[in-house]
């Protein structure tokens, strides 16, 4: 007993006595190791939102150029002259464009995987996946930028499939089509689809890893056709990858501003907006207006989404 | 209306076997008939056949009412007609008025009565029910398989159904099949299969039989070969009229009854006797008997 005893009182110095501390105290620890990334989450990031959002209601003065500290919602009212509406309404097209897009051609590759492939081919289809993640960014649009130009391998091969004709017709369509594809919306298209398209697959292969296989069998087996067990088995169930896809598709589209700048017409993005105004022009609150205009859309989806019950079953 | 519980060990083919006569499996040789006709290029959906799911697999993201219609919806029958259908396939199996909650909102003896009438309201011809019962507690189990043989009777088609219970199976079938590696090895009425099991495995599985080796079978004058002998037909009897003598080795007291161990040189004979009955010491001689035909003879094992 005694021996017991002269273990339990040995003082074990300062980090025995914390140690016991938190043990005695579970909400401590839990204080401790969540109080830096809350001071992290807090201070650097809601901070600096908070912030945004303040000076998006400043104003710019016209005359000096100084930033004025009252509140107003004229910075807001620029935004709908016609010229910065466009801006936000080419930008939200082209958002939806890529977020649907993206949304048919992932569900396919993710099915194939989540459904069928296994061992090594699953573990191909990851690489495959995250490959294009792991290279650089600018490298990515620049050699895309190369693959669309004029003498780019795109173009070459059209010709040579005798094709040449279908991408002109394509090319001449007003407002999407240009000079080549990689001065086209077209082209900038087919970049930010690219470039987002790893951030749908993925969500959406683990939604329908999720839906369980007998599921799929009772539809079949109360003889549901296989069109039927997509539709009103598989993609319900899979609706929240989706919708978690869509959300990272639709607003990295709507906050990108290289792509635009590289790929493209001259025509600008809501990104490339914010960056032209806080920068060169010095229009800081009307920068921070077009940047709260992606979190209200993105607020309005995730709303709608909700109502929708797509969220439910996340 | 047959009942036809295919009954085996675990992993020994019983859900391949549904799973060929639902379409899901699909055989490399030979033919799945249902009633005659053959099936074997016709996808599940177009088989006469309906599965109640291991696990019961209700649509999540569907209330109970659109699960058990789910069959006449995808036939393209209109929602009322639909509705109606369902309400009285969920009064058939005494879940009436729960039609509008959520599978999740349900015990897991009623998911089982919806998984049911999913599939009874598609008018099968023949059930397919893969351990139903299994993921039940004892009492609930017991209380829906009367259930089930109480409907199978009101409805009137045929039910396959699999379980590794052996209680289960004996009562509540009209046919079994004994399955094991993938065959059939005995295929009859509840009681043949229980007093006239063909092979060892089936003696073996079938309650506690003493399975009895060829050279005790020739001790006690029957051929040499085994032979299976339920514990419960043997008896204590005079030392002149014993059939087999051994030493008493171990007693289990089981309410009613009492598991008695004999050993007969290197084997043993277990027997099921009255608890009322008195017994000598561990240890002692004790002389066993029983009817002429209790001994029964079993064919090789395949």
């Amino acid at each position: 007993m005694t021996a017991v005893a002269a273990v339990n009182s040995k003082t074990h110095g300062i980090w025995g006595r914390i140690s016991d501390l938190m043990w005695r105290k579970p909400g401590l620890l839990v204080a401790t190791l969540l109080s830096l990334p809350i001071l992290w989450l807090g201070i650097i990031y809601l901070g600096s939102l908070f912030t945004l959002l303040l000076q998006s209601f400043y104003s710019i003065d016209e005359f000096s150029g100084m930033i004025r500290r009252e509140f107003t919602l004229k910075t807001y009212g620029e935004l709908l002259s016609p010229a910065n509406f466009d801006i936000i309404l080419r930008t939200f097209l082209m958002a939806c464009a890529v977020t649907i897009s993206a949304a048919f051609i992932a569900f396919p590759i993710a099915y194939y995987a989540a459904r069928y492939a296994r061992g090594r081919l699953k573990a191909l289809f990851y690489l495959a996946v995250m490959l294009p993640l792991w290279s650089s960014y600018l490298v990515k649009i620049y050699a895309w930028k190369l693959i669309l130009a004029k003498e780019g391998i795109v173009n070459w091969l059209v010709s040579e499939l005798g094709l040449s004709f279908l991408l002109n017709a394509l090319l001449s369509v007003p407002v999407i089509g240009g000079n080549s594809l990689s001065v086209s919306y077209v082209g900038t298209y087919l970049v930010l689809l690219y470039v987002w398209l790893p951030f749908m697959i993925l969500p959406v292969q683990a939604a329908l890893e999720r839906v369980p296989t007998n599921l799929i069998e009772a539809s079949r087996d109360l003889g549901g056709t296989q069109r039927q067990t997509l539709r009103i088995v598989i993609i319900p169930l899979a609706m929240p990858g989706i919708i978690a896809g869509s959300i990272f598709t639709f607003s990295l589209t709507l906050g990108d501003f290289i792509v635009p700048q590289i790929i493209g017409t001259s025509r600008r993005f809501i990104g490339q907006a914010v960056y032209a105004h806080q920068g060169t022009a010095g229009n800081i609150p009307l920068a921070a207006a077009f940047a709260v205009v992606p979190i209200v859309i993105m607020t309005i989806y995730l709303w709608v989404a909700k109502r929708q019950g797509a969220l439910d079953a996340l | 209306m047959p009942f036809l519980p295919c009954w085996g060990l675990p992993g020994s083919g019983k859900t391949t076997c549904l799973r060929l006569i639902s379409g899901f499996e699909r055989p490399t040789s030979g033919e799945i008939r249902i009633f005659d006709k053959v099936f074997n290029e016709v996808p599940p959906n177009r088989r006469p056949v309906n599965t109640v799911f291991q696990d019961y697999a209700l649509f999540p993201h569907l209330d109970v009412r659109d699960n058990v219609a789910y069959g006449p919806m995808v036939r393209g029958i209109g929602r009322q007609q639909r509705h109606a259908e369902a309400d009285r396939m969920l009064e058939l199996v005494k879940l009436g008025g729960l039609g509008r909650r959520s599978p999740a909102q349900l015990s897991g003896g009623q998911r089982q009565r919806v998984a049911l009438a999913r599939a009874l309201i598609n008018k099968p011809r023949v059930l397919l029910l893969d351990e139903p019962l299994g993921a039940l507690d004892l009492k609930l189990r017991e209380q829906m398989q009367e259930e089930l043989k109480s409907l199978q009777e009101t409805v009137g088609i045929t039910f396959v159904f699999v379980t590794h219970d052996q209680g289960e199976a004996l009562s509540m079938s009209d046919y079994i099949a004994v399955i094991n590696n993938g065959r059939v090895v005995q295929y009859g009425s509840p009681q043949q299969v229980y007093d006239l099991p063909r092979t060892r495995f089936v003696a073996g599985f079938v309650g506690s039989s003493n399975l009895v080796p060829p050279e005790l079978s020739e001790q006690v004058g029957a051929a040499s070969r085994w032979h299976s002998l339920r514990p419960e037909t043997i008896s204590l009897v005079a030392a002149e009229r014993a059939q087999i003598s051994g030493r008493l080795h171990s007693v289990r007291y089981l309410g009613s009854m009492q598991r008695v161990q004999v050993r007969v040189g290197v084997h043993s004979i277990d027997a099921v006797l009255p608890a009322s009955i008195q017994l000598p010491e561990h240890g002692s001689r004790i002389h066993l008997g029983w009817p002429g035909n209790a001994l029964n003879p079993l064919e090789d094992d395949a």
